[in-house]
């Protein structure tokens, strides 16, 4: 009996062994199985994070993994560990301005922004309350850029089930949260991995050329008049900069102005003894960084030939007033030259053209305008638009607030046909001659739907320039769009000048988790535990008598006493 | 924390098995034997059971409840008695009274269904960081699923292993054996025709089975005091 037992104790022990080996597998592979289980998983928009000079400024964190929690909040209340989630319709920028500037941890915040408005608001009548989103997307938009933030921050759009998250969190707040419901809060995780340094950011600058009518002369000796807008963007939100009025507008007028003049152009009895060169330009915010590289590699007679150039820049919502900016005295020849040939045409139009004078100051490395960047070269220019004050470094570039519903199509309709008519009046000498060469109805009438169609396009499109890859789908589209309407078309990649530095990672996908607090699962292993013994008392007593039970606590001593 | 409340969970719907096992004379009689034998044979009549589902059941689009394919699937779960009746009285055991193969049985049977029916989830589901009361009911639902599975094997041994019954209680056993193979239906009517909340399935689980339980140790000992 006993060698049985003991060959199969023997035989026993390698069949565990193997068992054992086995399930240490089949550990191993199932705990690799992704948990991929939230409640509510939402997109969400980083907050940029760039470096200026070497000084850090913007969100320096993408992952997060805390509680959340709503305010109003307790004075003095710890929030190192929790993720603030705060609407921005009820935005209170004071406290968030006292945070930020105070260099107060937090352990993220959640900016949730109204949901995307669908429908397009035809004609100039805002409402009030947008006019106030704005302003308040505005003014956060310039704190969260200007500030150095060391915990993630992030923009989520509302809908029904983060406002449904953000009632329960809000209340659970407000009632002092209970220890032991299953209900522990909600963690709100992003895993993002760490944001690394943009290695070479670009600047794609795209020009398209059409010839003027040659004379007995080289093409070249012809003068040449440009027209520029800047196409990207800059925002607090990268992924959500779509800069429709900056400078998407201007990208459209400049789009139309240049299928407008290839119609003309195309038959050589209408083409114009003036080259058309239209730049479409990179690096706008960065103090117009790419305009500068632009015209640096222009040769020398290209340069000469520049009549004057036209850059426009956010010219979609304005209703009476536009605004020429010049860095030469107005008193010069050639700019009142321009001056005179818009202003005529916008009298026609109904509509009023101011003049404004800015000095460039070339030791100051700030480049307002987009025209200071031809002037520094000794080219005439002027920037249209609907500013009528310089922006600041990274203001008015296209943020938050710059969405599809702040344009006005027939401001963007009206500089077109502005643009075009003194355009086509100076080059065709009819300067002073009420002639409508753009008429309506016409076959060289501009086209409503071509407008609409792209704008709403650039709209879709954020386009902050470090983060357009050299072949970004955008550049392709604007470089064939370009090439139709142009005989020649020439792309340009040029890297940011050291000054900026950009960072990735900026949008992320987060997870809200519902989580029961340790509490609860304490007390459910107490539970467990308790029910387990007490079914253990009770089976003993009933199968085997409750003299065993008691016999089972007796064992230690009857032991000790078999040793002594 | 999560793979704590996996831990609480799996000690809900693994531990009570555990526990009858020490707990009650099995454990002295060294019967481990007898349950493994009764978990293959459930894991043999579960393949049995997919194989005749997938054969004979259509597939249906929505959750209504289909009389004839219930009564399909009724007719399935008879398989499952078959493979109790097989695991009882065809297996050889070592010498164990009637009284301890019954719960030997019983308690593979139902060991074998919790790992199959219920680990898989619990280890994909609890650990992550959501928390739900579906594991927690989970558990309880073994547990009464247990109880029921020691029911069935009791009256089952009564029913096949035992020659000499009273007359007048041969009915009432095999009535009593009926309700409970048909138990699992009964739960999947009232979870989807008459669409209880889960609570509220779990907790008539829990009372009939208790219920059924009674009823069988009744009969048991009835049929214990006659021989």
């Amino acid at each position: 009996m006993a060698w049985r037992r003991r060959g199969r104790i023997g035989g026993g022990v390698e069949v565990l062994d193997s068992i054992y080996s086995v399930v240490a597998l089949v550990l191993v592979l199932v705990a690799c199985v992704e948990l991929g289980d939230a409640a509510t998983a939402v997109d969400v928009y980083r907050l940029i994070q760039y470096d200026l000079a070497g000084v850090p400024y913007g969100s320096r964190l993408a992952g997060l993994n805390h509680h959340a929690c709503a305010p109003p909040f307790a004075p003095g209340a710890d929030l190192s560990r929790t993720v603030v989630m705060m609407p921005v319709r009820e935005l209170n920028l004071t406290f968030l301005r006292e945070y930020i500037i105070n260099n107060q941890p937090l352990g993220g915040l959640l900016l949730l922004l109204p949901q995307k408005v669908s429908n397009r608001i035809v004609g100039e009548i805002k409402s009030k309350d947008d006019g106030l989103m704005r302003n308040i997307l505005v003014e956060l938009e310039q704190l969260l850029i200007h500030a150095n933030i060391p915990y993630p921050v992030y923009f989520a759009f509302e809908d029904d089930k983060i406002n449904a998250i953000f009632a329960d969190v809000r209340r659970s707040d407000a009632t002092g949260q209970p220890p032991m419901a299953p209900t522990g809060g909600y963690k709100l995780v992003v895993s993002s991995p760490e944001p690394k340094r943009v290695s070479s950011p670009t600047i794609t600058n795209i020009q398209g050329w059409l010839p003027g009518l040659k004379g007995d002369g080289d093409t070249n000796q012809l003068p040449t008049i440009a027209v520029v807008a800047s196409y990207d963007t800059f925002g607090a939100a990268p992924a959500l900069s779509v800069g429709s009025d900056s400078n998407g507008s201007g990208v459209v007028a400049l789009l139309e102005i240049a299928r407008l003049f290839s119609l003309l152009y195309s038959n050589p009895r209408t083409r114009g003894r003036y080259n058309l060169l239209f730049g479409l330009t990179s690096g706008g915010p960065y103090n117009y960084n790419g305009t500068l590289k632009w015209l640096r590699s222009f040769d020398q007679r290209l340069r000469e030939s520049i009549d004057y150039a036209i850059c426009l820049n956010s010219i979609g919502s304005w209703k009476n007033e536009l605004w020429i900016h010049v860095s030469k005295p107005p008193e010069n020849a050639y700019i009142k030259q321009v001056h005179e040939s818009l202003s005529d045409v916008a009298n026609e139009l109904g509509v009023t053209i101011g003049i404004k004078h800015k000095k460039i100051n070339i030791s100051n490395p700030r480049v307002a305008w987009e025209h200071e960047q031809f002037s520094r070269l000794r080219i005439t220019a002027v920037t249209l638009s609907e500013l009528s004050a310089a922006p600041e470094l990274l203001e008015s570039t296209g943020g938050l607030n710059d969405t599809r519903d702040s344009l006005d199509e027939a401001a963007v309709y009206r500089t077109i046909r502005l643009v075009s008519e003194s355009l086509a009046r100076h080059i065709y000498g009819h300067q002073g001659k009420n002639i409508q060469i753009f008429a309506d109805n016409s076959s060289l009438a501009l086209n409503p739907s071509y407008i609409s169609a792209w704008l709403d396009l650039l709209s879709r499109t954020p386009r902050v320039a470090p983060f357009l890859s050299k072949t970004d789908p955008i550049i392709s589209a604007l470089k064939k769009e370009l090439s139709d309407h142009t005989v020649e078309v020439h792309v340009q990649h040029e890297t940011i000048d050291g000054m900026f530095s950009f960072y990735d990672s900026t949008r992320a996908t987060l997870n809200i988790y519902q989580v029961a607090s340790v509490a609860f699962d304490l007390l459910l292993l107490l539970v467990v535990g308790a029910y387990l013994i007490l079914l253990f008392g009770f089976l003993v007593v009933t199968t085997r008598g409750l003299d065993d039970l008691i016999n089972l606590f007796r064992r230690p001593p009857s032991r000790k006493v078999k040793a002594a | 924390m999560t793979v704590f409340h996996f831990f609480n969970c799996a000690m809900l719907t693994f531990g009570p098995h555990a526990v009858y096992y020490s707990a009650t004379p099995l454990s002295e009689y060294d019967t481990i034997g007898t349950s493994a034998k009764a978990a293959a044979v459930y894991l043999g009549t579960a393949l049995v059971k997919l194989v005749c589902l997938a054969t004979f059941l259509k597939e249906s689009e929505n959750d209504n409840f289909d009389p004839y394919q219930e009564l399909l699937k009724v007719l399935i779960n008879f398989i499952d008695v078959a493979g109790l009746y097989f695991a009882l009285t065809q297996l050889t055991h070592r010498n164990i009274s009637q009284n301890h193969k019954f719960q030997a049985v019983g308690l593979g049977w139902a060991f074998a269904d919790s790992v199959l029916h219920r680990l898989a989830p619990l280890w994909v589901g609890a650990r992550g960081l959501e928390f739900t009361w579906e594991y927690i009911f989970q558990g309880f639902e073994a547990n009464a699923n247990l109880v029921l599975n020691l029911s069935l094997a009791a009256l089952g041994s009564l029913m096949w292993l035992r020659k000499n019954k009273p007359r007048t209680l041969i009915p009432i056993i095999y009535a009593c054996a009926g309700v409970l193979a048909t138990m699992p239906s009964i739960t999947s009517y009232l979870r989807r025709a008459l669409g209880w909340q889960p609570a509220k399935v779990v907790s008539f689980e829990l009372f009939s089975s208790l219920m059924m339980a009674f009823i069988s140790w009744q009969l048991f000992s009835a049929c214990q005091r006659s021989a």
